[in-house]
């Protein structure tokens, strides 16, 4: 048994982000903190400790995510997954995150992301297929998907 | 200096400045210069601010001034204060160098009117390499300089008319763009919290037939949620390949969520539909596939679930043929529970003109749909 993730969701839709929450944990993995601004995120990566980071690119204070990406990669606190209906909004480098979950996604499209990155985080690189729906970066196209 | 007690021979052009001497009368040269139409006078630069010594009836022709008006003159008289700085110091900058010149000027008449003079000024000199004179020429020029003037006016009014309206364009482009993508970002969004609040209301359900019909209702809201994400992060907006949706409907409901023991054979050649099909055929396809999972293999008179799923497209001849089969339980165990679901299937089929065929493959079941797909799509898929 693969020890189960911490996860820090950064969504400005209350909605999504509560729904997000179920999902995580009944997928076995805690939710660590939810941030809906770019300065709630910085807070809640000072203050927890997770593994990954739900972010997406739109927050209350604008189109922030990157910045919040870019501020985790400096910490150095945990790996990044974009969650956003918007992923040309995205750079080239994705400052630094694994990739993309592309809103809208499935139930079961995220339930495979998330063992996916279980398997890549905890035993990378991960042994299942890439999920529907997730698209990696080009950095980690390289290292977890070098045949893809 | 007096340039009468120089030792210079008097040739003919020395002559002209007096226009009764003898001498120049009898030089064909001289009087071709008198007579000619185009305008020329002669300065000596050796007299105090090199005046005009002599000027040809042209000249006092365009220029309106009389004879002794003029000679003896130096011929800036012409300038006024329209008359470009730059051009003048062109002028001086050639008399200081004794070079060649040629410029166009806006002089001015005796009566007070203006003309474009495009003047050309040479110095001559003699065997000695000494200056003696300088021979202008002036060609009245107004003409081509109102049509050059008013043909650059045309083209600076037509470039600003085109860059108005490239500005106008861009920024009509810029705003349909941003609501493009805010629209587009909203139906995402939307379409993931129809999602998000069918699974919190399922989770709150415990009775089993309901919590299934959410689940059905859920896997159709996904379905047009996934045709949305496909269209959108795809180059091509109008097209819409079904195969590719197929794969991603089977790894999701088959491989994620984890029924093993089902195994999916996908003879899936790239079928691409026009955007306007995408939603109706994506429908249908999972229609077909979820049913084929949820009622195929629920009860095996043997008591075993696992089976086979196969998805089958292809496009001969305009058509696109969409094959599900199952080896489950067959029609008998499927037709009653999917009433609503086969109802949906036929009425899609219908808007799309499709042919449907239900076969009793024994074990299992198939379904055939054949969509017409217009010629001109087939051969595009990439």
């Amino acid at each position: 048994m693969i020890e189960p993730l911490k996860v820090l969701i950064v969504e400005d839709e209350a909605l999504l982000a509560m729904e997000l929450e179920s999902l995580v944990e009944e997928a076995g993995h805690s939710v660590v903190g939810w941030a809906t601004s770019s300065d709630e995120a910085r807070r809640a990566v000072d203050t927890t400790e997770a593994d990954i980071a739900f972010v997406d690119i739109h927050l209350t204070d604008g189109p922030t995510g990157v910045d919040v990406a870019r501020y985790i990669g400096e910490k150095k606190k945990s790996m990044v997954v974009f969650m956003t209906a918007n992923p040309k909004r995205i750079p080239d480098h994705f400052a630094g995150a694994i990739g993309v979950i592309a809103k809208p996604y499935t139930m079961n499209g995220l339930l495979s992301s998330l063992r996916y990155l279980q398997e890549g985080v905890r035993r990378p690189p991960p042994k299942s297929a890439l999920p529907a729906g997730f698209t990696l970066s080009p950095a980690f196209q390289i290292v977890w998907a070098p045949t893809a | 200096m007096d340039w009468k007690r120089t030792r210079e021979p008097a040739d003919a052009w020395h002559m002209t400045d007096d226009l009764h001497v003898e001498h120049g009368k009898g030089d064909p040269f001289a009087a071709a210069i008198r007579a000619t139409r185009m305008s020329m006078i002669i300065t000596d630069p050796r007299q105090q601010d090199n005046p005009i010594v002599f000027a040809n009836d042209a000249f006092l022709r365009l220029t309106g001034y009389e004879r002794q008006e003029v000679i003896g003159r130096n011929c800036r008289f012409l300038q006024g204060p329209k008359t470009d700085k730059e051009a003048i110091g062109q002028l001086r900058k050639a008399i200081e160098e004794v070079a060649d010149v040629s410029v166009d000027i806006l002089n001015y008449r005796k009566d007070g009117s203006t003309f474009w003079n495009a003047l050309y000024i040479s110095p001559v000199s003699n065997d000695r390499g000494e200056l003696l004179f300088y021979f202008a020429s002036q060609l009245d020029v107004s003409d081509r300089k109102r049509s050059e003037r008013r043909i650059t006016a045309d083209k600076e009014r037509f470039e600003k008319a085109v860059q108005d309206r490239t500005r106008e364009l861009e920024a009509a482009l810029e705003a349909q763009t941003t609501l493009l993508h805010e629209v587009d970002h909203r139906v995402k969004n939307n379409l993931q919290m129809i999602s998000s609040l069918i699974l919190m209301q399922r989770r709150t359900i415990t009775d089993e037939a309901a919590r299934q019909s959410l689940t059905t209702t859920l896997e159709r809201i996904e379905a047009l949620s996934t045709v949305h994400r496909r269209l959108y992060q795809s180059k091509d907006v109008s097209r819409f390949d079904v195969s590719d949706f197929a794969r991603d409907l089977i790894s999701d409901l088959v491989t994620a969520s984890g029924r093993t023991h089902i195994n999916s054979r996908l003879d899936l050649e790239p079928v691409i539909i026009p955007a306007e099909k995408a939603t109706p055929v994506a429908l249908i396809v999972n229609e077909l596939v979820t049913n084929a999972l949820k009622h195929a293999f629920k009860e095996h008179p043997d008591g075993a679930t696992a089976g086979h799923i196969g998805v089958r497209m292809s496009q001969p001849d305009g058509h696109l043929n969409i094959e599900v089969s199952d080896d489950g339980v067959g029609m008998a165990g499927t037709v009653a529970e999917t009433s609503f679901g086969m109802r949906l299937i036929k009425s899609l089929a219908r808007q799309l003109h499709a042919e449907v065929e239900w076969d009793d493959a024994a074990p299992g079941t198939r379904v055939v749909i054949s969509i017409p797909n217009e010629p001109q799509h087939r051969g595009n898929a990439s």
